[in-house]
C-alpha cells in the first residue's frame, strides 16, 4: 500500500499547494449553487412548496452535495488519460514495480478528497444559510462516506472510460459521453424521481447514480442505507472493469511498443 | 486581413476534417443533453415565473449562437490570460494589424462551432420563427456575442495589472456562462443586480429573449448601448494594459 498511500498523499498536497485553482473552483461551485438552488426554488414555488416529494430544504442540500462530489473530481481526467496514453506517459509509468491504474486513481483520489473536502465545507455553510439546515442529520451524517464513496466511483469510472485510448488513441469522445451520462442518469442536477418511469428504470440500470444521486438522496434526509451497499457494490465492478482495461491495454502497449 | 485570418483558422480546423466532425457532433449532443434537462424539468415542474419549455429554449438557442460567435469563432477571447501571461503577445505586437482584433479572430474551436449549427437549428425549431422574430434572434445573438467577448477581454486584460496566469478569465467566464443558461425571472435581489453590471450575463441571454418574445425600443436601446460600452471598455483596458506590457522575447504562435 505504500506507494499508493504516497500517491494519495502528494495527490491532496498538489491540490492544496495551488489555491488559486482550488479557489476558482470554489467560488465556481458557489455560482452554481447560487443558479440551481434559484431554479429549484421558483419550481418549488410553483408546486406548493415541493416537487416529486422533495422540500425546498431537502432540494437544496440535494444539490449541494450532488454538485460537490463532481466538483471535486477532474473534469477533464478522461481526457488527459487519454493524451498520457497517447502520449507515452503511461508507457513510462509501466517500468515502475507498482499497478500503473491503482498508482493513477490513488493520485487522483488524494486531490479530489482535497476539493471534495473544501467544496462540501463551503456549501454545507451556504446552503445552511440560503435553505436552513440539512432535514435529517442522521442521513447527512450517512451522506459523508457516500460522498467519498462517489468521489472515487467517479475516479475509478474515469480511469475506465479513459483507457479507450489504448484502442483508439483518444478518449475525447469517451469523456463527452461520460460527463453527460452522469449529468442525466446519475442525477447531478435533477433527482431520480423527477424522470418519467422509463429513464428512472435506465438510470437504476447504470453505474452513474452512484456518483451524484447516492450521496445527495442522503443528505436530503432520506436515510436509505442500502444506498451505501449499492455504491460498494458499484465501485467493486468498476475497479474490475478499469483493472481488466487497464491490463489488456497495458500488453497492447507491450506488444505494440509504447 | 481579419477575414483572411479567419479563413486561415477556419481552414486549419478543417484540414483535420475527421477530428472537426467528430468534435461538433459531441457538441451538439452536449447540447441535446440540456434540452432533454429542460423537457424533463418542465415536464414535472410546469411554467415557472412565466417561463415553459418553449421560452426557455429559445433562451438555450441564443446562448448557443452566443458562445458559437464568442467562443467558436473568437476562441482566444477566453484565452487573453494565458496569452498575456505566457508572452505569446510578442508574436501579434510586431505586426501591422490592429493586436486585439488579430489575436481574436486568429483561433477558433472547433467543438463550438456546433454551437454555430445547433443555436439556429434549435431556434427554427423551438424559436416559433417568423421574419421578425428571426431578425430579432440574429441581431441580439451578435448584441450577446459581443458583450461575452467583451466581458472575457475585460478579465483577461487584467492579467496586464494583476500579473496571474488569468485564473480570473475561467472564473468569470463560468459564472458568465451558467447565469445566462437559466431563465433571468428566477433571480432576485443581489443575483439579478450582478446579472446587470458584474457578471452582465442579462445582456447575454436575458434581455435578449426578452426582445425575441416581446420587442420594446426601451430593451432594444438599453442592449445596443451595453454593447457598445461593453466593446469600448474592453478595447480601453486592453490598450491600457499595453502600455504595462513587457516583452518576454518569446516568439510563438499566439
Amino acid at each position: 500500500m505504500g506507494p499508493y498511500l504516497s500517491a494519495a498523499r502528494s495527490g491532496a498536497r498538489r491540490a492544496l499547494a495551488n489555491p488559486a485553482e482550488l479557489g476558482v473552483r470554489v467560488l465556481f461551485y458557489i455560482v452554481v449553487l447560487v443558479v440551481l438552488v434559484a431554479l429549484w426554488g421558483a419550481a418549488a414555488e410553483a408546486n406548493g412548496g415541493e416537487v416529486a416529494a422533495y422540500s425546498f430544504i431537502a432540494l437544496a442540500w440535494y444539490l449541494m452535495v450532488a454538485e460537490a462530489s463532481v466538483i471535486g473530481t477532474k473534469p477533464r481526467l478522461i481526457e488527459q488519460i487519454g493524451t498520457d496514453i497517447g502520449g507515452g506517459m503511461v508507457a513510462t509509468e509501466m517500468l515502475k514495480p507498482i499497478s500503473v491504474v491503482s498508482w493513477r486513481i490513488a493520485s487522483e483520489l488524494g486531490e479530489a478528497g482535497a476539493r471534495l473536502l473544501c467544496a462540501a465545507v463551503s456549501g454545507a455553510v451556504f446552503i445552511t444559510a440560503v435553505a436552513g439546515p440539512p432535514p435529517h442529520w442522521g442521513a447527512l451524517g450517512l451522506a459523508l462516506p457516500s460522498m467519498l464513496l462517489a468521489v472515487t466511483c467517479i475516479v475509478v469510472a474515469q480511469h475506465l472510460f479513459g483507457a479507450i485510448s489504448f484502442w483508439l488513441g483518444d478518449a475525447k469522445s469517451a469523456w463527452y459521453l461520460f460527463q453527460k451520462l452522469v449529468f442525466l442518469t446519475g442525477g447531478m442536477l435533477l433527482p431520480l424521481q423527477i424522470f418519467p418511469p422509463w429513464l428512472e428504470t435506465l438510470s437504476w440500470a447504470l453505474p452513474f447514480w452512484t456518483m451524484a444521486y447516492a450521496p445527495a438522496r442522503l443528505a436530503s434526509g432520506h436515510l436509505e442505507p442500502w444506498i451505501l451497499a449499492g455504491q460498494l457494490a458499484w465501485l467493486a465492478v468498476l475497479a474490475v472493469a478499469a483493472g481488466i482495461a487497464f491490463a489488456a491495454g497495458e500488453r497492447r502497449l507491450q506488444v505494440g511498443g509504447g | 486581413m481579419f477575414a483572411l485570418t479567419l479563413k486561415t483558422a477556419l481552414l486549419e480546423a478543417w484540414t483535420a476534417r475527421a477530428s472537426f466532425f467528430t468534435q461538433v457532433t459531441f457538441m451538439i449532443v452536449n447540447d441535446l443533453v440540456f434540452v432533454a434537462f429542460w423537457f424533463l424539468f418542465f415536464n414535472r415542474v410546469g411554467e415557472v415565473r412565466g417561463w415553459d419549455a418553449a421560452r426557455t429554449l429559445t433562451l438555450l438557442a441564443i446562448l448557443a449562437t452566443v458562445t458559437g460567435i464568442a467562443l467558436g469563432l473568437c476562441a482566444n477571447a477566453r484565452h487573453l490570460g494565458e496569452i498575456i501571461s505566457s508572452n505569446e503577445l510578442d508574436a501579434v505586437l510586431p505586426l501591422p494589424v490592429d493586436p486585439l482584433a488579430y489575436l481574436l479572430v486568429r483561433r477558433i474551436d472547433t467543438a463550438l462551432l456546433g454551437d454555430l449549427v445547433f443555436g439556429p437549428a434549435l431556434f427554427l425549431i423551438f424559436g416559433e420563427p417568423t421574419w421578425e422574430r428571426t431578425t430579432i434572434y440574429v441581431l441580439v445573438s451578435l448584441c450577446g456575442a459581443a458583450v461575452l467577448i467583451s466581458f472575457l477581454l475585460m478579465l483577461g486584460s487584467l492579467t496586464f495589472f494583476m500579473g496571474g496566469r488569468g485564473e480570473q478569465v475561467e472564473l468569470g467566464f463560468q459564472a458568465i456562462l451558467i447565469l445566462s443558461a437559466y431563465p433571468i425571472d428566477l433571480f432576485t435581489g443581489l443575483t439579478k443586480v450582478i446579472m446587470f453590471t458584474a457578471v452582465p450575463a442579462a445582456f447575454i441571454t436575458g434581455v435578449p429573449t426578452r426582445l425575441v418574445d416581446d420587442f420594446s425600443w426601451s430593451q432594444a436601446a438599453l442592449l445596443l448601448t451595453v454593447t457598445a460600452a461593453s466593446m469600448l471598455g474592453a478595447r480601453a483596458l486592453f490598450r491600457a494594459g499595453l502600455q504595462r506590457y513587457r516583452s518576454g522575447a518569446s516568439w510563438s504562435r499566439a
